[in-house]
């Protein structure tokens, strides 16, 4: 974990650097923050030679400051000079800085010396407590993950105690301090509850904070839109089409398809849609009040629209049957944040990814849209794992912070924190959450017969589109080998691309007749 | 036309026959109040609505908010959309809740500054419409769900999908 971004996201995200420039200048510092790094490595290199010689350094304080402090990269090369210090070579290759710094970082002594400057309101400033509280809480975050690792389990209930103390000398409600709070809540979840659990909810709390997290940030929609795309262009042409969506949750991506079909040149075609989700608890048929809802939405756009549900606990129950494609339909097959729970491997049962992949390519579909989130959380070691993930969701969680609409955001953040628990807490069958980034997803595609789709530049202007549209300036899009990605700061955090099946020479088109046999 | 002349201590009103034909009056001349107002940007049309009730009736009629929306698209590729729009709610609010602050949006972020709205709205492009039609359509769809049954959603209010558009931007 990188402490010089904790907490600097707030500050410096979105921030051009003449207005960082600006900042600094304002607080009497001569200094541009392209510099700062280097300015950084120096200091730290002046630190240590202050502590480990002092000796060496006394006649500093009995002379007049002989230098200008505003001018702050020549004042600490001019310290380090006169301590016969080799002023070092900034070092272009060290990707770990790779954000501007906050120019708050590692000012601590000399905050109390221009005090007087330092009035000017710099949003969330960190005092130099709070900054080596967070880089603590960072490094006994750590130290906890390996030991749950290595099994030392009453080393790791000492570490959160420790945790929990140094969280009250930071501030919780964001930056690094929230982050680190609920993945504090994670590991003792895992360490106090029996089996570590993680969090479940019912089916309906998922959709909810499904809904809200739609809300507060351009994910899910960029997801899909993307995917939308890709299923337009490929339905171009076809007067039958039938769309399988293995997560339909409320449906919130159909009516901007089932409009664009209305308005595609020659008129709308058939469209059946078959929503799979599981199995709804209370009595509520939940999968068809979303079905009669879009189809009330595609009755007044005049599109011919039929729906089926599917009702499944785990996406490897389903099976080809139950979709009755038939012969003339062309397909779409919709994976939205959902393909990586078929990595869960049981040695019983062997690997569900391969058997859905190998049946879905036997429906020949004319897209496969997948969007997955761009991490590695499917290691097999439980500390590069929660290593992964603390990165993954400390971007994550900046990236949030622009959303100022509650319950929103609360509710949001709350769904994310589902998927942290499942990463941390579980193992096994409950860990569902098995993230794997976009070039192992494309092996594993490549493999199982598929080819990739291009993602055109329509695709490409529409997400950048949407981006403008919300309020942060931090979100980017980035077209990677026919793929899209979206991320926070130039770190990827979803990637969406598509995929059409490779024919093999004559297949078995696991197609339906009339008495039910798989032909 | 009616005048008064102010000639030193002596006010006259001079009304004649002649200028009584002349008189003039826009209500009488739905066509040209029509003219006028198919011209007007978004918000000098709805300030127009609010002037009378005959202005408020005409101000209303989606045929001018329609020509609002597509005026500077060409080419007019849009004949289908009528059906789609209306049945979702027809072009006043399509401008209201997408159009409209997605060219603010736009014209900000692009440095116009919101100044001239004449050079914002040549910056509109097809695949403007079409992504400001699906946020439209997912609106719909949700109000669908807020007014329909039971499967509305736990306290929110119609148009929550986009309430992203309503905030201020982060510049």
């Amino acid at each position: 974990m990188d402490p010089y971004r904790s907490g600097s996201s707030s500050s410096c995200a979105g921030k051009a650097p003449d207005q960082i420039d600006g900042l600094l200048a304002a607080a009497g510092y001569r200094v541009r923050s392209s510099e700062l790094r280097n300015v950084a490595q120096r200091l730290e290199r002046l630190e240590t030679v202050m502590v480990n010689a002092p000796s060496e350094i006394s006649h500093l304080a009995d002379e007049v400051v002989l230098h200008n402090p505003s001018d702050l990269a020549s004042w600490v090369d001019s310290l380090l000079s006169e301590l016969n210090q080799p002023v070092p070579v900034p070092d272009l290759s060290d990707l770990t800085y790779a954000q501007p710094l906050d120019p708050t970082v590692n000012t601590g002594a000399w905050m109390e010396h221009h005090a007087a400057e330092q009035h000017r309101e710099i949003p969330q400033v960190l005092t130099a407590v709070e900054e080596d509280s967070c880089i603590q809480l960072v490094h006994v975050l750590m130290t906890c993950a390996g030991s749950v690792q290595r099994g030392e389990f009453s080393l790791a209930r000492a570490l959160i105690d420790e945790m929990q103390g140094l969280l009250t000398r930071v501030n919780n409600r964001c930056g690094i301090g929230k982050v680190a709070g609920y993945f504090i809540d994670a590991l003792s979840r895992r360490l106090f509850s029996p089996q570590g659990s993680g969090l479940i909810g019912s089916a309906y709390e998922n959709e909810i904070l499904y809904h809200h997290f739609y809300e507060a940030s351009p994910y899910l929609k960029f997801a899909h839109f993307t995917a939308n795309q890709a299923i337009l262009e490929a339905f171009d042409g076809h007067d039958c089409v039938h769309v399988i969506d293995f997560n339909l949750m409320q449906g919130l991506q159909w009516p901007a398809l089932i409009q664009a079909l209305a308005l595609r040149p020659g008129g709308p075609p058939l469209l059946r849609l078959t929503g799979i989700g599981p199995p709804s608890s209370d009595g509520r048929d939940s999968l068809r009040e979303i079905g009669l809802r879009l189809a009330e939405l595609a009755h007044s756009v005049n599109v011919q629209f039929a729906f089926r549900g599917v009702a499944a606990s785990r996406l490897e129950d389903v099976k080809p049957w139950m979709l009755q494609v038939g012969p003339k339909e062309a397909v779409a097959i919709n994976f939205i944040m959902q393909l990586h729970r078929l990595l869960v491997s049981d040695p019983t049962r062997g690997s569900p990814i391969e058997a859905v992949l190998g049946w879905i390519r036997n429906l020949n579909p004319k897209v496969m849209t997948v969007v997955e989130q761009e991490a590695n959380h499917n290691q097999p070691e439980f500390l590069d794992r929660f290593t992964e993930a603390l990165h993954y969701y400390s971007t994550t969680f900046d990236s949030l912070e622009t959303c100022s609409t509650q319950p929103d955001k609360a509710l949001a953040e709350i769904y994310i924190q589902r998927e942290i628990c499942n990463i941390v807490c579980c193992e096994g069958l409950a860990r569902v959450e098995r993230h794997e980034p976009l070039a192992k997803w494309q092996s594993r595609l490549r493999g199982a017969g598929f080819k990739p789709l291009h993602l055109g530049s329509n695709a490409f202007k529409q997400a950048s589109m949407l981006l403008t549209l919300f309020s942060a300036e931090g979100y980017c899009v980035e077209e990677d080998g026919g793929c899209l990605t979206l991320g926070w700061h130039s770190r990827p955090l979803i990637a969406a691309s598509a995929w059409q099946a490779i024919p093999e020479p004559n297949p078995p088109l696991g197609l339906v007749d009339p008495y039910n046999n798989v032909v | 036309m009616v005048q008064l002349l102010d000639l030193g201590n002596v006010e006259l009103t001079l009304v004649s026959d002649k200028e009584k034909r002349l008189k003039f009056c826009i209500n009488d001349h739905m066509d040209i109040l029509i003219e006028i107002l198919q011209r007007l940007d978004g918000r000098s049309l709805g300030a127009a609505a609010c002037v009378c009730r005959q202005w408020r009736h005409i101000a209303r009629s989606d045929w001018l908010w329609e020509h609002l929306c597509f005026r500077h698209i060409s080419p007019r590729t849009m004949a289908g959309v009528r059906p789609v729009v209306a049945a979702m709610g027809g072009y006043r609010r399509l401008y209201m809740l997408c159009l409209r602050p997605v060219l603010s949006r736009l014209g900000r972020t692009r440095g116009l500054g919101g100044g001239d709205p004449e050079v914002v709205r040549r910056v509109w492009t097809q695949h403007l419409v079409e992504l400001s039609l699906s946020l439209f359509c997912v609106d719909y769809y949700e109000r669908l769900g807020n007014g329909g049954g039971s499967g509305g959603w736990v306290g929110d209010a119609s148009a929550s999908s986009l309430m992203f558009l309503c905030k201020p931007v982060n510049v």
